[in-house]
């Protein structure tokens, strides 16, 4: 192989290296509370209830709507479009993935994981 | 507590350990039969102990022994039997012992197929049944409770599927076997004989990829049918466990093929072993250690076997870093001369990119082991993998759509331009129909564009082959089979629409083109919870069927509930449809039958779909006092339904008897709807009446208070495609083995 293409092959695994290290950097979630999730724009995680009684779907919008507090009694608007886990209603504790939108003023989840007092180590799953 | 499992395992320990010692004794003296033998029957010994271990496991647990804590936990006395055997491997200790089980079986095949090599390989195979010994009998199935329960906790709803039944034993096989060309890695190293290893150990590490594959596959599928969420791949740590050796299992495969026939590669073979089995190792690690528990839905719980996990894996690492070390100078590959478009730099080019998207989801299931170096632990979102993994999905489809077309060595592209036709005819159509169903942005037309390029290219391969020598297809078969479930994952991905949609009851509903009608719950139990059937009736032009979704709740010792929502899939060639309960609501109680109200004289109220009038009494029949004393009187009512022409009706009451008599009639239009005089108040000249028959009417004000059923309804082409693809990587596979079979 010649010198060149030791080059370019060099180039091209930097740049795929820089392009994955800033898509993992980007799509890292890390646990905040809900007043953090609210200054940041960068994707986080949220645990909490969902607060009886504010559970509502918008048909039109295909989205799940509900209050999450955490345990500090801090809320905020959840909307949530993928599936709901079917232990939605039963678990003590919900963890929200997702951004805050300001302008909207509710948290845009993109994954929704229960955290059920189960006895099994089964999966329950919120996708 | 030594018990009969217990002394088993132990008994197992010590006849492995006593295999083992005398493979070392066989590795110094080269010809001593007395430890070939002591080795060939302790190894033999290990196996029936193992087996019994497993016997008597599954016979505790068909006899309800809950006395062991194990089977407390994963079983429960109304299991019916498959599930019974399942609850075998439903947790981790279980999982372990069918991990060594098989792997036991397949140490006494490997003693025939490794030959001269056989107190190398033997030697380091049963090293990691003795690891694996360790953590059996650190985390025992056989344990036992002070007491002994009634009954079980039962198993885990979600596992109680026919495909889980067979999901894990065929997952542990291929974790199992992986440690196999493993073995014969560090033999050859240790040996010093570079290249015939790979030749007894091919078939091995394709067994290793079908069976993993085919683990895989079937986890995937299970999750699509039964979790209800829609998906078939959730990127979650578990998952991605058996997915990270398998891809490096895929590279070696290709690595041991490029030696073998071009006798390149032969470091870069021991690394990719080694690999692949530590990465078996690292993936147990990361979802039994517990050290994942925040972020892995479904990891097995902290059970402190962490410690010899990591041990586990730094002795094995040692070995193989060291071997490689030491014999890395004196290893030759064979140098060719640079031949840029050959089949040789397409196998290059696919260990790079499989161990580039090896790496890449590797990084992204350890982020929180790496991100807690720094601070906080934290976890990537699935769209980490999707969007890192899709470039090299893309230059992997490409290349499979044309590297197949080429032979080794030097090729002419005068020769090879006419079949060009292939790949170029498949990503022309594919593109089209891509571009018909309306463009999903620049990388995931790319890969719809290549996938139906391989898929064509591959096709016209298989077909070729087969009819030449069905035996040199399996490539071909593969191949396509990848093709067609990338094909699959761009459909069901970029083209699947979901809905969320409220059912109420009886009420016709338009969703995505499809009529549907939910019938109403219905319940039926049993000694743990209650189902909630909700049938959906569902028709799309002329076809019509019954979805039949249902929600499981059982109520948990701790008194919380567990819930489980079974979705219907209703299959086609080109597209799913998908109906996934969300909810259930009942509806305001006296809306649904019996419901009541009061009618003045001469005001028109709406009620449903109906408008009545209450024009005045009849009270001919007071005029003939019966013998019993009761009286009649009646209530001429005008009923419109939908707004069309008035009907008159007049349901009676008979009164002052010894009990109150009525009559049901029938209101007018095409539903069962009947009304009923249930009260006379002569002086407000009102009447109540009550209402039987459909609770819902058409208007919006009226549905929520009636009972519905809110689901998640989504249409996804492909999945047909996706799963016939799997289903030919694993008969490619198969012929594959045969192939590659030492004769």
């Amino acid at each position: 192989m010649s010198k060149k293409s030791y080059i370019i092959g060099g180039v091209v695994i930097v740049f795929a290296m820089v392009m994955a290290a800033r898509s993992f950097k980007s799509t890292l979630t890390t646990y905040v509370t809900v007043k953090e999730a609210k200054m940041t724009d960068q994707p986080v995680q949220v645990a909490g209830i969902a607060v009886q009684g504010t559970k509502k779907y918008d048909f039109d919008r295909n989205v799940l709507i509900f209050t999450l507090r955490e345990d500090s009694g801090d809320e905020m608007v959840v909307e949530y479009a993928g599936s709901k886990p079917a232990n939605f209603d039963d678990v003590n504790k919900i963890v929200v993935i997702g951004k805050y939108a300001p302008q909207k003023q509710v948290f845009q989840a993109r994954q929704l994981l229960v955290k059920c007092p189960t006895k099994y180590e089964g999966r329950v799953k919120g996708k | 507590m030594m018990n009969f499992g217990n002394l088993t395992m132990w008994l197992a320990l010590i006849a492995i350990c006593i295999s083992s010692a005398s493979y070392l004794v066989l590795n110094v003296k080269k010809n001593s039969t007395v430890a070939r033998g002591a080795a060939h029957l302790s190894l033999f010994c290990f196996a029936i102990l193992v087996t019994i271990a497993s016997i008597s496991l599954m016979y505790f647990i068909l006899d309800h022994r809950f006395v062991y804590s194990y089977i407390a936990r994963y079983s429960c006395r109304d299991l019916p039997l498959e599930y019974l055997i399942s609850s075998f491997w439903a947790g981790q200790e279980g999982s372990f012992l069918l991990w060594v089980l098989l792997s036991s079986w397949l140490g006494l095949i490997l003693i025939s197929k490794a030959r001269d090599m056989e107190p190398q390989v033997m030697l380091v195979y049963n090293l990691n049944n003795i690891f694996l010994m360790i953590l059996l009998i650190k985390q025992s199935p056989f344990q036992m409770l002070s007491f002994t329960p009634v009954d079980g906790n039962g198993l885990n709803m979600l596992l109680q599927d026919p495909w889980m039944v067979i999901h894990p034993p065929v997952v542990f096989l291929g974790y199992a076997a992986f440690a196999i060309p493993f073995a014969f890695a560090v033999a050859a190293l240790w040996r010093r004989e570079y290249d015939r290893w790979v030749n007894a150990a091919l078939p091995w590490t394709v067994f290793s990829f079908l069976t993993l594959g085919a683990g895989i596959f079937i986890g995937a599928y299970w999750s699509y049918k039964v979790l209800g969420w829609g998906g078939y791949w959730g990127w979650d740590p578990v998952e991605n466990a058996s997915l990270l050796p398998w891809l490096a299992g895929t590279a070696l495969l290709h690595g041991m093929i490029l030696q073998k026939v071009r006798g390149r590669l032969r470091k870069t073979n021991f690394v990719l072993a080694a690999f692949s089995f530590l990465l078996v190792i690292y993936c147990t690690f990361l979802t039994r250690s517990g050290v994942l528990a925040d972020f892995s839905v479904h990891s097995f719980v902290e059970l402190g076997i962490t410690g010899w996990l990591v041990i586990f894996m730094f002795v094995f690492m040692a070995i193989s870093i060291g071997l490689l070390v030491v014999r890395a100078k004196e290893i030759r590959s064979v140098k060719e001369a640079a031949n840029i478009v050959s089949r040789e730099s397409g196998f290059l080019a696919a260990i790079v990119l499989l161990s580039t998207s090896m790496v890449l989801i590797g990084l992204g299931t350890s982020a929180p082991l790496i991100t807690r170096l720094f601070g906080n632990p934290s976890k990537v979102s699935t769209k980490f993998y999707v969007d890192t993994n899709l470039p090299v999905a893309i230059i992997v489809l490409l290349l499979l759509s044309l590297i197949p077309l080429l032979t080794w060595g030097a090729n002419k592209v005068s020769k090879l331009a006419p079949r060009l036709i292939w790949p170029v005819t498949g990503g022309v159509v594919s593109g089209v129909v891509t571009l018909w169903n309306g463009f999903p942005g620049a990388g995931v037309f790319l890969l719809s564009l290549f996938a139906g390029a391989a898929v064509a290219t591959n096709l016209f391969l298989s077909v070729k082959l087969i009819r030449k020598k069905t035996i040199a297809s399996s490539a071909a078969i593969i191949h396509l089979g990848v093709g067609l479930v990338f094909v699959g994952i761009v459909s069901s991905s970029a083209y699947d629409r979901t809905q969320k949609v409220l059912l109420p009851q009886n009420i016709l509903k338009n969703v995505m083109g499809h009529e549907m009608r939910f019938n109403g719950a219905a319940i039926s139990t049993n000694t743990k919870g209650m189902w909630l059937h909700l049938p959906v009736s569902v028709k799309s032009g002329s076809h019509q069927f019954m979805a039949r979704p249902d929600i499981y709740s059982e109520r948990m010792r701790g008194g919380q509930i567990q819930r489980y929502a079974h979705p219907h899939i209703k299959r086609g060639l080109i597209r799913d449809l998908y109906l996934s309960p969300v909810e259930y609501e009942p509806g305001q109680k006296n809306a649904h039958s019996g419901s009541r109200f009061y009618l003045e004289k001469g005001k028109k109220i709406r009620f449903h779909d109906y408008e009545l009038t209450f024009t005045g009494f009849d009270i001919s029949g007071m005029m003939h006092r019966e013998s019993s004393g009761s009286v009649s009187v009646g209530a001429d009512i005008l009923v419109s339904y939908k707004g069309g022409n008035p009907v008159k009706v007049k349901p009676v009451i008979r009164i002052g008897g010894t009990r109150e008599e009525t009559n049901k009639v029938k209101l007018p239009g095409p539903q069962q709807a009947y009304i009923t005089l249930v009260k006379v108040d002569a002086t407000a000249k009102a009447i109540g009446l009550a209402y039987e028959g459909p609770a819902c009417a058409a208007k919006k004000d009226a549905e929520r208070s009636c009972p519905a059923l809110i689901a998640e309804i989504s249409v996804k082409p492909g999945m047909s495609t996706l799963w016939l693809g799997a289903l030919l990587i694993l008969a490619g596979s198969t012929i594959g083995i045969s192939r590659h079979w030492p004769k």
